[in-house]
């Protein structure tokens, strides 16, 4: 504590290269805050739990899976025949609509509508993060999936997604269908999702789009191209490991799936699948990009602490001459690199999580299924980590060269 | 003062090697200081004056010989020993002052004192008696370059006393001061020789300042001479 002082005056000594140091930390903390919320997110979701497993089902051997919607009821049940089978817990139907406001005006990110039909109730139990929300905005998404379930024609839209279509809750829409050719939606905004994952994608009633699918044979005397095709995924939810190999062998072993057959997976390998394309960027994300922060990081306090030790010899030797041990010396030295690290990293990643999870509603970073990623709730104490560990690393060396300051060197004069 | 000697160098040499070449500083040098004397080092440059000073406050271990201050043998200390030796005992007053730019007056000269085991309250006490021993408890809040030349090398005074020190070592005091400074150093010098019983070792070239101290050894060639060549002089 009475070296603290000594280590504050001394970052006060030059305060525009600490605030430049400071500066440079918090920039680079910033955007390792960034890096590893995403990877850091895409490494939970592509993790396999050990409870509550998901399945997703889909289509063996085509890309996209496109199944008919009679496969729907006997998969959500797992395929379950005997006494002895095992139905999910609890299961979803997914069928992508995509479409745009404005017809014949082209497809524009202001117009554009990502949907995922589905049985409403489901957002609330089926969805990742939406299954767990906080009371506050589980009540709201609650009263808009009662809304949907109430009027069919009704559509929940991400908060960034309605902002850019300029629309607000209330107002009515028409979708005109991109892969769903001649086909439009006329829905009413009934609710939005909480800001984060699906700030912009939309969910729509799954019975309103197969309804569309038997008006638009009714109207065209011929099926839609995709009517038979409209089922994307099916995700199942079981209790274990063991549950989920079981259904999987329900699901692989029945006769009902021949054309096209289908094929179970883990939520975690689907989504790692998917987030394949990406395998390079991420690599280099994990491997190159942050690692080299980092290290820059190191060199930008190393440089800061070693101007600062060479512009300070003579009072380092002071110092001894005081009876200042020459650890006693290193750790004020170590202890000026470490404080700015520390602080600054702190205040970087911590205004970080806040701006970008309070504010942006999340960093938009689009990427397989998810529009933006959170700020993990790490870093709260990564920043700290950060700056304590490569303010150690960059200062250590000058640090070091402080024990070995001879006085006698400092002070010679022929005498 | 007593005759007691507390400074002993008893057969000192000091030499750096230069390549192949050993430069002898000092060569089989004794002296004796006695406890509360005024010792002026005089001598031309390059003579050594302040490779003994150096070694007699342990900042320098001498080739040969040994160095004991009271009773204990500096020259065999380890640079932890030395430093913690130091602290207790040698008050240092620099040519330059050396005051950490950073710090107020009261800072540098609690610095020392950071490295006992004392509280708050104690450090603020011994701080202020030694600033109103140098005459600048007033100015205890001034940054260094908020204040004169003089009244830095006091300030340098009080953090050299401040741990109430055997010995004080002073090199070259007023050697960057004018001569009105330097004459209210060397009376401050005086004082705490005459009423707090130090010992003090000054070098300097300046003879006038020299005549102020009780004693005045000179050196020439890393000895000790009786009559200095007042031609050694003009070079210094």
């Amino acid at each position: 504590m009475k070296f603290l002082m000594l280590i504050l005056k001394n970052l006060r000594r030059n305060i525009l290269r600490s605030a430049l140091t400071s500066a440079g930390v918090m920039v680079l903390v910033f955007v390792i805050t960034l890096i590893w919320s995403i990877l850091g997110f895409l490494d939970t979701v592509t993790s396999e739990k050990t409870s509550n497993f998901k399945g997703i089902v889909t289509e063996k051997w085509s890309i996209p899976s496109q199944m008919p919607f009679s496969y729907a009821d006997t998969l959500e049940n797992g395929a379950a025949r005997e006494d002895t089978d095992i139905k999910p817990m609890d299961s979803m139907t997914w069928q992508f609509f995509i479409g745009t406001t404005e017809k014949g005006k082209g497809f524009s990110l202001k117009t554009f509508v990502f949907a995922f039909c589905m049985e409403p109730k489901k957002l609330l139990t089926m969805m990742d993060e939406l299954d767990s929300l906080a009371p506050s905005p589980k009540a709201e998404l609650e009263k808009a999936v009662e809304a949907m379930e109430q009027n069919r024609q009704g559509i929940i839209i991400g908060q960034k997604r309605l902002a850019a279509l300029e629309k607000r809750v209330g107002d009515r829409i028409k979708i005109f269908g991109v892969n769903y050719r001649d086909l439009e939606l006329e829905c009413e905004i009934v609710g939005t999702f909480p800001l984060g994952r699906y700030d912009n994608n939309s969910c729509i009633n799954r019975d309103y789009l197969n309804a569309s699918l038997d008006a638009y044979k009714a109207s065209q005397g011929k099926p839609h191209p995709l009517a038979n095709k409209t089922m994307n995924l099916v995700w199942v939810k079981v209790p274990d490991r063991d549950s989920f190999a079981q259904v999987s062998n329900q699901i692989d072993n029945s006769p009902m799936f021949t054309t096209p057959p289908v094929k179970i997976e883990t939520a975690s390998s689907g989504v790692a699948n998917f987030l394949a394309a990406y395998k390079d960027l991420l690599t280099i994300l994990r491997w190159a990009l942050a690692p080299s922060i980092i290290a820059t990081l190191a060199v930008v306090i190393s440089n800061a602490i070693s101007i600062s030790v060479r512009e300070r010899r003579k009072e380092m030797a002071v110092l001894k001459v005081l009876g200042f041990q020459p650890n006693q010396i290193m750790f004020l030295v170590l202890g000026e690199a470490i404080l700015l690290g520390v602080v600054a990293g702190s205040i970087s990643s911590i205004g970080t999580y806040f701006l970008v999870n309070r504010v942006m509603g999340g960093i938009p970073f689009p990427i397989a299924f998810f529009s933006s990623f959170p700020v993990l709730d790490g870093a709260l104490w990564w920043g700290a980590a950060i700056g304590f560990a490569t303010s150690f690393a960059g200062s250590i060396l000058p640090a070091l060269s402080t024990r070995s300051i001879k006085v006698v060197d400092v002070f010679s004069k022929v005498a | 003062m007593t005759d007691q000697p507390i400074v002993r160098v008893l057969n000192v040499s000091r030499y750096f090697k230069r390549g192949t070449e050993r430069v002898n500083v000092l060569n089989r040098l004794d002296l004796d200081v006695p406890e509360g004397q005024f010792l002026a080092l005089m001598g031309p440059s390059g003579s050594g004056k302040t490779t003994l000073l150096n070694l007699i406050a342990g900042l320098d271990t001498p080739s040969e010989g040994e160095i004991w201050v009271g009773d204990r043998c500096v020259s065999k200390m380890n640079e932890a020993q030395l430093a913690r030796w130091r602290n207790a005992h040698v008050g240092f007053v620099f040519q330059f002052y050396h005051l950490l730019p950073v710090l107020s007056a009261y800072e540098n000269v609690e610095l020392p004192l950071l490295l006992l085991p004392l509280t708050a309250r104690k450090r603020r006490e011994q701080v202020m008696t030694a600033l109103e021993l140098v005459g600048l408890k007033d100015r205890n809040s001034h940054l260094p370059s908020q204040l004169s030349g003089g009244q830095q090398q006091r300030v340098g005074i009080a953090r050299a006393i401040v741990t109430d020190p055997t010995l004080i070592v002073a090199d070259e005091p007023t050697g960057d001061l004018d001569a009105k400074s330097a004459h209210e150093i060397l009376d401050l010098l005086n004082v705490l020789q005459r009423a707090l019983n130090k010992t003090i070792l000054m070098v300097t070239h300046d003879l006038r300042a020299a005549r102020r101290a009780d004693r005045i050894q000179h050196l020439d060639k890393g000895r000790l001479v009786d009559q200095p060549d007042e031609e050694l002089y003009e070079a210094g």
